[in-house]
């Protein structure tokens, strides 16, 4: 019987430690590999391929140092911003963001509808844990007809949880929060000052930049350097 | 013999799920599920161990155990309990994952958590020989 006891112990004990490592790992978010499983959320292997391995420091993707700062205002219901997103921006980042030429700031509007508030809150609380660019590229990407209800709690938990380190239930607890209204605030501000009245709207260094396209952002960039 | 014979039985139903699931990991595709939480579950990060799909973990996990109910031998019985002690641990933070974090409820996760659930008193009934 004491055998057995002892036996009890010393498997009871290997298996606790095993299990805490596997937890552990877990819990530090699997953060080695980018998914490449998401089959029904689209774009999330290429969400994380254009922005992998580039800085986020809460709205803004990219080197803070950057001489060139690249302002965009959008809506995550609005289908020109995201063919935009999926079609132009990731050729822009890769040549003038991930390079260090620019920075790019992301300043979400909501007037498409109620659903947009949803999204842009989710975004603003995506950027507190410098993950908005990832987060919101897997939302467009994922994009359903203005106001049908696609733009869901279930699609923000969803999206979410698709980024690597992307806390979901520390970023639904800040939907709420006070940096997330006061960046809901300035953005509304800064468009209203800079007569924003569509989006995707974009500014190179405070100059407005004449169609949303990756040459075109280049074109002005290149000029702002 | 019906001690090992329930382990076996136990570890290949969770292995069968299992299996599909990870299935479903490589092939892009969503589960059957009644629930709708699959998915979900499915596709947040935790669904990974250092890139390592938990199915296919899990998988492998079970079928060890399987294997140990072949033999008689205690050091047989000690790794199978070993194991499933992992699996039952691993299993509940995973449950505790989904239903706080994830918010989703993966009905094939919860099969083989019954599974490893009553897999668990069957391995260390297994030590008392």
């Amino acid at each position: 019987m004491s055998r057995s006891l002892v036996l009890f112990a010393a498997v009871g004990a290997a298996a606790l430690v095993v299990a805490g490592v596997l937890i552990a790992v877990s819990l530090s978010g699997g953060t080695s590999k980018p998914q490449s499983t998401n089959a029904a959320l689209s774009g999330v292997g290429d969400a994380l391929s254009i922005f992998g391995g580039i800085p986020q420091h809460g709205i803004v993707l990219g080197n803070p140092n950057a001489p060139v700062t690249v302002v965009e205002f959008a809506d995550l219901q609005c289908p020109y911003c995201m063919h935009f997103t999926t079609d132009q921006l990731p050729a822009f980042v890769q040549q003038d963001v991930r390079t260090g030429k620019a920075k790019l700031e992301f300043r979400g509007l909501a007037f498409v509808g109620p659903d947009s508030l949803r999204g842009l809150r989710a975004a603003n609380a995506a950027a507190q844990q410098n993950k908005l660019w990832t987060f919101i590229d897997i939302l467009y990407s994922n994009q359903g007809t203005e106001n049908t209800g696609w733009l869901s709690d279930a699609m923000v938990r969803r999206a979410a949880a698709a980024v690597p380190g992307l806390n979901v239930a520390k970023l639904v607890a800040a939907l709420d929060s006070g940096p997330v209204n006061t960046l809901v605030q300035a953005a509304q501000r800064l468009a209203t000052t800079a007569g924003v009245n569509s989006t995707p709207t974009l500014f190179v260094n405070g100059t407005q930049v004449s169609s949303a396209t990756a040459a075109a952002l280049e074109q002005a960039v290149a000029a702002a350097s | 013999m019906r001690l090992r014979v329930a382990v076996a039985v136990l570890a290949l139903v969770a292995a069968a799920i299992a299996s599909y699931l990870t299935i479903l990991h490589y092939t892009h595709n969503a589960p059957v599920c009644p629930t709708s939480g699959c998915e979900t579950v499915q596709r947040s990060h935790y669904a990974e161990l250092v890139g390592i799909p938990v199915a296919l973990l899990g998988l492998l996990a079970y079928l060890a155990i399987a294997a140990t109910a072949a033999s008689a031998r205690s050091e047989a019985a000690a790794i199978g309990a070993a194991l499933t002690l992992v699996a039952l641990v691993f299993s509940a933070y995973l449950l505790i994952v989904s239903l706080t974090v994830i918010h989703a409820v993966c009905v094939w996760c919860v099969g083989t958590d019954v599974c490893v659930a009553l897999l668990t008193p069957a391995a260390l009934l297994r030590l008392r020989v």
